[in-house]
């Protein structure tokens, strides 16, 4: 797979332009995967992908040969998925979800043994991860994404985000604590 | 027992295998700790990546489609194109060609002043001796003529020909000798003359009577002699003239 990707970037960099359509083809899926995980919004989504995949032909004359294509476009789609988020956060006209309170938990959480409590705890739970993800930093949130959710080794972590395997291990730390803070005591309640 | 820090909890929750050996010993052993790491995953559990919509096998077309309209071809990297061009081909050829004169030149230049060094001295050797020479002759030139004049006019009071006689007798003997090396039959019988009317000049009296010069001029012929050192004079000149032309053309 590697070794076809750089293939096709020399043919691209030859001036086979449709050579550069095989590998938006390979990796959209992925990258779009990555760019929804992060936005958790699929018409942002849709837009980091094609942003990240002409800034990806834009700068293909960057791009070291010894370099893996995937690990390099993803860092490209995180960027813009970064910068997708503080574009909406700064058009956002609903707030950010408030700082936990365990008295507005107590009450919301008063039934539990009901169906309808668990879906509500459910989106209670979804609602906090979401607030507790917004306070994330960008290195946070990007560094638990590939850990949590895309399940990237911790190298792999580092690599797309351009800094020390141990930095990137105290990344996902920092954001499991916060969102630690933010959901343990929905857990202790239920 | 020391009991596994929230980050040591965390880091054995996404620890890859095969540094899931110290923290899994101690999380057998230690109830506590083997609680806050359940808790831990239940609530890590919960935090679910949001599922993406899905995307059919034609996405990756239909977003080529969408950016590729606003991408320009890259153009191939020509190594050696410069080289194609017609104006740096010709200015590549004129620089190789004004590269290939001048070092023939200094090439020519050098061999040239090689020659010209080797000839120098056997040319400067021949102008001293032509200029020597050509003095030698004026001297005696003039020697000649006031011996003529004296006999015409009778009077030869108070000419130190003798004097200038013996002078230029031991010049013309020197001169003779290198000239009889040469192949210059008529210097060398000139001077030979020369060296005759000189001797018997230098050896006549102090007090050179007009009888004596006349008688000298007779046998001598010392008429004949002045034409021919005349004529040798011009020669001699002439060959100056041209050793000095061709040194010059040498140099420049």
């Amino acid at each position: 797979m590697g070794n076809d990707d750089h293939a096709l970037i020399r043919a691209v960099l030859a001036g086979e332009k449709d050579s550069y359509g095989s590998l938006v083809a390979r990796h959209s899926q992925s990258v779009f995967r990555l760019a929804f995980r992060i936005t958790e919004n699929e018409a942002d989504a849709e837009e980091v992908v094609q942003e990240t995949f002409l800034r990806g032909y834009r700068g293909l004359e960057g791009f070291d040969a010894r370099a893996n294509f995937r690990t390099w476009i993803y860092r490209i789609a995180m960027n813009c998925a970064l910068d997708a988020l503080n574009k909406r956060k700064s058009q956002a006209t609903v707030a950010i979800a408030e700082e936990y309170d365990s008295q507005q938990a107590t009450v919301q959480l008063a039934d539990e043994a009901a169906g309808p409590d668990r879906l509500l705890l459910s989106r209670e739970i979804e609602a906090r991860r979401r607030a507790a993800m917004e306070k994330l930093t960008p290195t946070e949130r990007l560094a638990f994404v590939l850990r949590h959710m895309e399940d990237r080794s911790t190298d792999e972590v580092a690599a797309a985000l351009g800094i020390a395997p141990n930095s990137a291990k105290q990344a996902v730390f920092r954001a499991v604590q916060k969102l630690r803070q933010s959901l343990a005591p929905l857990w202790v309640k239920s | 027992m020391k009991h596994l820090t929230e980050e040591e909890l965390i880091d054995q929750y996404y620890a890859e295998d095969s540094s899931k050996t110290g923290a899994e010993v101690h999380l057998r052993a230690c109830k506590q700790c083997a609680e806050a790491y359940d808790e831990l995953g239940r609530l890590l559990g919960s935090v679910r990546a949001p599922e993406p919509p899905p995307r059919d096998s034609e996405y990756g077309a239909r977003v080529w489609q969408s950016i590729e309209g606003s991408l320009r071809p890259y153009q191939p990297k020509r190594k050696r194109s410069y080289f194609r061009l017609p104006q740096l081909a010709f200015a590549a050829a004129s620089l190789v060609f004004l590269a290939a004169a001048f070092l023939a030149g200094r090439i020519w230049e050098r061999e040239h002043v090689r020659q010209v060094v080797a000839q120098n001295p056997q040319q400067i050797k021949e102008r001293v001796v032509l200029f020597v020479l050509d003095n030698h002759l004026d001297r005696s030139e003039r020697l000649l003529v006031q011996l003529n004049h004296a006999s015409v006019d009778g009077d030869q009071a108070g000419l130190p020909l003798q004097a200038e006689a013996r002078q230029l007798l031991t010049d013309n003997r020197l001169y003779r000798q290198s000239v009889a090396e040469t192949k210059d039959p008529l210097l060398a019988a000139a001077l030979d003359h020369l060296e005759r009317v000189l001797l018997e000049v230098a050896n006549s009296p102090e007090d050179l009577s007009s009888a004596d010069i006349e008688r000298i001029e007779k046998e001598m012929n010392t008429q004949g002699l002045l034409f021919q050192i005349r004529v040798l004079r011009a020669k001699v000149s002439e060959q100056e003239t041209n050793v000095r032309a061709s040194r010059k053309g040498a140099t420049i």
